[in-house]
């Protein structure tokens, strides 16, 4: 005897989405929350970018939503232990509702993204482990949560239960993660006052900052992030686990000596450190996405893969709430069909492709490979750290046009060959 | 500041039962040991007396980087129960 139409596993982003939607559309749901609160579980850089899909969830969503700061600048550093080299963009464009992307705390834009649901209708449980899905036949038909009597069914489940994608490979949609495929975040929030964070970064109101850092982890394929919320600052590291794992260094040393350096600990002057937290990312791109349905199991958010990155745009949570939205949608289609099966549910692998998520993942395939090369983040930086010194150098030698100087550069610090590969991978990521 | 003052600064609601099972005599065989320095907890250390790797599930950040990181399958790897765990107030 089912008890909801839908059960929707993860009260992330994702899965929010979905069960808004689907409430909405009158459908009975649950979402299942393993925290005690959504977001409890949750850790985040981050920047929400501007996600048209929400806005349609929820009209004004730019006026009621709890983001801290919209982002209306971005810096890009090339970081050697002795220079560095910026690039910052920043446009009015951005300083307008309903603004380019957010900064948001997860615990408390995901509870309220839940409790949207629920005042539509979707019923909440946290603190509920879901352990298995319930099979009827081939077909899932609901979830065994960790407590007595803890079966629930219902006629579709959505998995959107994180990176680890436990339920994924539980009904065999995803293989073993591999190494290569996933990054380790860490980062610290440091409490920092509103007017000095405005003071620092030059921002008014409530303006805020995305900083990318690249150079910054000794080697080790991966980058620095710093964000700015209205009275913290978000200060971490990414770096991928198989490059991790070879260097045989802990993370959390080198995250240490990233926030030890000069321009950290001057960025950080009298900031207290708040919070301490990790998680992974997926970083496969296109080819490590799972297979995304199965006769009635769709997957949603991290759980489904959906999450890039092209060195410039770091994106995850509009992909899990346009995903979550989607699923719904193809959710309330079989609905109407009264068709639960895989060949129904496709249809929300077609909408997917049709949709900026699978596009913009598709289209920056290729910037995985620039982002597996292990000189970005070693030898470039110190190129281009090199190349502005020289030009800026005053020394009473004779000075040399760029074109030369680059070059004589370069060809001391990497072989012709090597620059080869790089100009086509740049290639291939920029056209 | 020193490295540790991160750790100190997480919240968790702590189980009495871990949820990650440990198994020693395979970490015995294990060349790398990579979850002694690849855990961004600092979970797993290993003790070179006693022959084993101490575990302290009670600082887990559930990121699942040892379960990756661990190619002898080693960990019996769950979540903890529902309400359990880490929880991040703010991040």
């Amino acid at each position: 005897m089912k008890a909801y139409d839908v059960i929707v596993v993860g009260a992330g982003p994702a899965g929010s989405s979905a069960a808004l939607r689907l409430a909405q559309k009158g459908l009975k749901v649950a979402i299942i929350e393993r925290g005690n609160t959504p977001g409890s579980k949750n850790m985040f850089g981050g920047m929400l970018p501007r996600c048209p899909i929400v806005e349609n969830l929820i009209p004004n969503f730019w006026e009621e939503a709890p983001w801290e700061r919209h982002v209306i600048k971005n810096i890009i550093t090339f970081m050697t232990d002795l220079s560095s080299t910026s690039i910052m963009f920043e446009t009015k464009n951005f300083d307008k509702p309903p603004y380019n992307g957010y900064t948001v705390f997860r615990p408390i834009f995901d509870k309220w993204f839940a409790d949207k649901a629920c005042s539509s209708g979707a019923n909440l449980f946290t603190g509920c482990l879901v352990e298995n899905l319930l099979r009827d036949g081939n077909a899932i038909s609901g979830v065994k949560i960790a407590k007595e009597d803890g079966e629930i069914h219902a006629d579709i489940v959505i998995a959107c239960d994180g990176v680890l994608s436990l339920l994924a490979k539980k009904v065999g949609l995803c293989k073993e993660t591999k190494l290569s495929d996933m990054a380790l975040g860490l980062k610290a929030l440091f409490y920092l006052p509103e007017e000095d964070i405005n003071q620092r970064f030059n921002l008014v109101r409530r303006q805020g900052l995305v900083h990318t850092i690249l150079g910054c982890t000794e080697g080790i394929r991966g980058g620095g992030f710093i964000y700015t919320q209205t009275e913290s600052l978000s200060v971490g590291l990414v770096l991928h686990l198989d490059a991790l794992k070879e260097s045989r260094v802990a993370p959390y040393d080198i995250f240490y000596r990233f926030l030890s350096t000069d321009r950290l600990k001057r960025i950080l002057k009298g900031a207290n450190l708040i919070e301490y937290s990790a998680h992974l990312i997926p970083e496969g791109g296109y080819k490590s996405i799972p297979k995304l349905f199965t006769d009635g199991l769709l997957l949603a958010g991290d759980a489904a893969g959906l999450c890039y990155t092209n060195g410039i745009n770091q994106e995850g949570m509009n992909l899990a709430i346009t995903s979550g939205f989607l699923a719904a949608e193809t959710v309330y289609e079989a609905f109407e069909k009264g068709d639960f099966s895989a060949k129904q549910l496709s249809k929300y692998e077609d909408r997917l492709r049709e949709s900026f998520v699978l596009k913009d993942i598709k289209t920056f395939e290729k910037s995985v490979d620039l982002m597996n090369n292990d000189r970005l983040f070693s030898i470039y930086p110190e190129i281009v750290g090199s190349v502005f010194e020289k030009l800026l150098q005053n020394n009473g030698k004779p000075r040399k046009k760029i074109g030369h100087l680059s070059w004589n550069i370069i060809k001391d610090s990497m072989s012709i060959k090597e620059l080869i590969i790089d100009l086509i991978k740049v290639g291939r990521f920029i056209v | 500041m020193i490295v540790d003052e991160l750790f100190d600064l997480v919240s968790y609601r702590v189980d009495r039962e871990p949820h990650i099972k440990v198994n020693q005599v395979i970490c015995l065989q294990c060349t790398h040991k990579a979850c002694t320095f690849i855990c961004p907890a600092k979970c797993y250390l290993w003790n070179a007396e006693k022959n084993r790797i101490e575990f302290a599930y009670e600082l887990c950040l559930e990121c699942g980087t040892c379960l990756l990181a661990c190619d002898r399958d080693a960990l019996e790897w769950n979540y903890p129960k529902g309400g359990f765990g880490v929880c991040f107030r703010l991040t």
